[in-house]
């Protein structure tokens, strides 16, 4: 009981960390994490989850976010001012990504994609771990994990190609 | 691997390939530059999503997400739902043994035995209260009598029970959204050994209610009474008969207005 504790608290940088590349937002990050270790407190007596406390943790914040994404969808969604498209940002120096312009890609992104590629750049699930939280088949995950980086490259340019700004 | 797809190229940037695979695709790419920089720009990408948000896990966690302190709300928490579901149980089990014990008059309409419902409830919490089981004392009998006659626009006379060795302690005035008007008035008397009983009295419930119905609640014994004017119900912890007795002197003095009662 008390090492299942310690194992949720040691998770909780990596999921806030995962939670803000989420929402690119401060606070609702933490309100997800909040609700995801309550979720996770209330439960522990009831089941110990197989396999590690982290990746039990991962599913459900996931959940969390789906749920909030799904009243959020219901209500209207809130665009943050940050996402409002700029006006042209000067091309990056060749071999370096512009960080501010990722950022916003990732914003962008359908958060099904978002969720995927999260799991396996930021936090280095592998692809079996990462799709076992998602809930979703190998096969599911590689494509939202491909869609989502043509979809950032044609946002965020390449220094291989001329720089070209997708307009939504 | 038989082809080298843009997914596999993928599970390479990944690093989630076995080194065989690595070194076929490793062998693949050396002389195919676009698929050698479509690897690069996927891990750039990767490296970007890191240094964007990688150093986030360095933070001070905040207190509110301090395991800890979760667990001793949610502990608090569930304190409090405990004894919420013990009353609920309570109060179930206390509804169940009502309806239980009154299945034989489930003919009658059925506001009769929501009032005697609200009587052994309300008997239930007040009689167990020590310094406030009444609102008015006992000693400001008058006072009691038109306050509660006036509230219950009805004339109200506060009974004397000397006669079957009950004291008279007070009274209050209760919520009773079942009756034309919303109150009750309760009256409450206390006999030598401690024991306590309680008059509910409200403005007639209409014209449909039974007059008369006597519910044996475990312990406790309540009496029915209703005619044009007003409804009683008197809650005790004494058998029938001896309700019955009382009863008698309490309809003749608490509306002298009303026809004998008999049983």
């Amino acid at each position: 009981m008390v090492d299942i504790l310690h194992e949720i608290e040691a998770a909780v940088p990596a999921l806030r960390r995962y939670a803000r590349a989420l929402t690119r937002d401060f606070d609702r990050a933490d309100d997800l994490v909040q609700d995801c270790l309550e979720r996770a407190l209330a439960k522990r007596g009831l089941f110990r989850p197989k396999g590690p406390v982290r990746a039990w943790l991962f599913t459900i914040l996931v959940n969390v976010h789906r749920n909030s994404l799904r009243g959020a969808r219901r209500r209207g969604d809130m665009v943050d001012f940050a996402d409002i498209a700029e006006p042209s940002v000067p091309a990056p120096q060749p071999g370096h990504m512009a960080l501010a312009e990722l950022d916003r890609a990732i914003g962008t992104l359908p958060h099904e994609q978002k969720e995927a590629l999260l799991l396996v750049t930021l936090e280095g699930l592998p692809y079996a771990e990462a799709a076992a939280i998602l809930d979703i088949p190998l096969g599911t995950l590689m494509s939202r994990l491909g869609r989502a980086r043509a979809a950032l490259k044609a946002m965020t340019g390449t220094p291989s190609e001329p720089h070209l700004r997708t307009v939504k | 691997m038989s082809e080298i797809t843009r997914d596999t190229l993928m599970a390479y940037a990944d690093g989630a390939l076995s080194p065989a695979e690595r070194a076929e695709v490793d062998a693949y790419m050396a002389d195919r530059p676009d698929a050698a920089g479509e690897v690069a720009l996927m891990q750039r990408q990767a490296n970007g999503i890191r240094t964007l948000y990688g150093p986030i896990s360095a933070e001070p966690v905040p207190p509110r997400l301090s395991v800890e302190k979760l667990l001793q709300t949610q502990q608090k928490r569930r304190g409090r739902a405990w004894m919420r579901l013990a009353a609920a149980v309570i109060f179930i089990g206390l509804g169940l043994g009502s309806g239980w014990l009154l299945r034989g008059q489930m003919d009658v309409p059925n506001i009769a035995d929501r009032l005697i419902a609200d009587a052994v409830s309300a008997h239930t919490v007040y009689v167990s209260e020590n310094r406030h089981a009444v609102e008015v004392g006992g000693a400001d009998s008058e006072h009691l009598s038109s306050w509660l006659s006036n509230r219950l626009q009805t004339s109200l006379a506060m009974p004397d029970l000397s006669a079957s060795g009950l004291t008279f302690l007070g009274g209050r005035l209760l919520p009773a959204p079942e009756v034309p008007g919303g109150r009750a008035a309760q009256l409450m008397y206390e006999d030598a050994s401690g024991a306590r009983l309680t008059l509910y009295v409200t403005p007639s419930p209409g014209p449909d209610t039974p007059t008369y119905e006597l519910a044996n609640l475990g312990l406790d014994t309540a009496l029915f009474w209703a005619d044009a004017v007003i409804s009683c119900t008197i809650t005790a912890p004494y058998p029938a008969d001896k309700l019955q007795e009382i009863a008698r002197t309490v309809f003749t003095q608490l509306n002298p207005a009303t026809p004998d009662y008999e049983t």
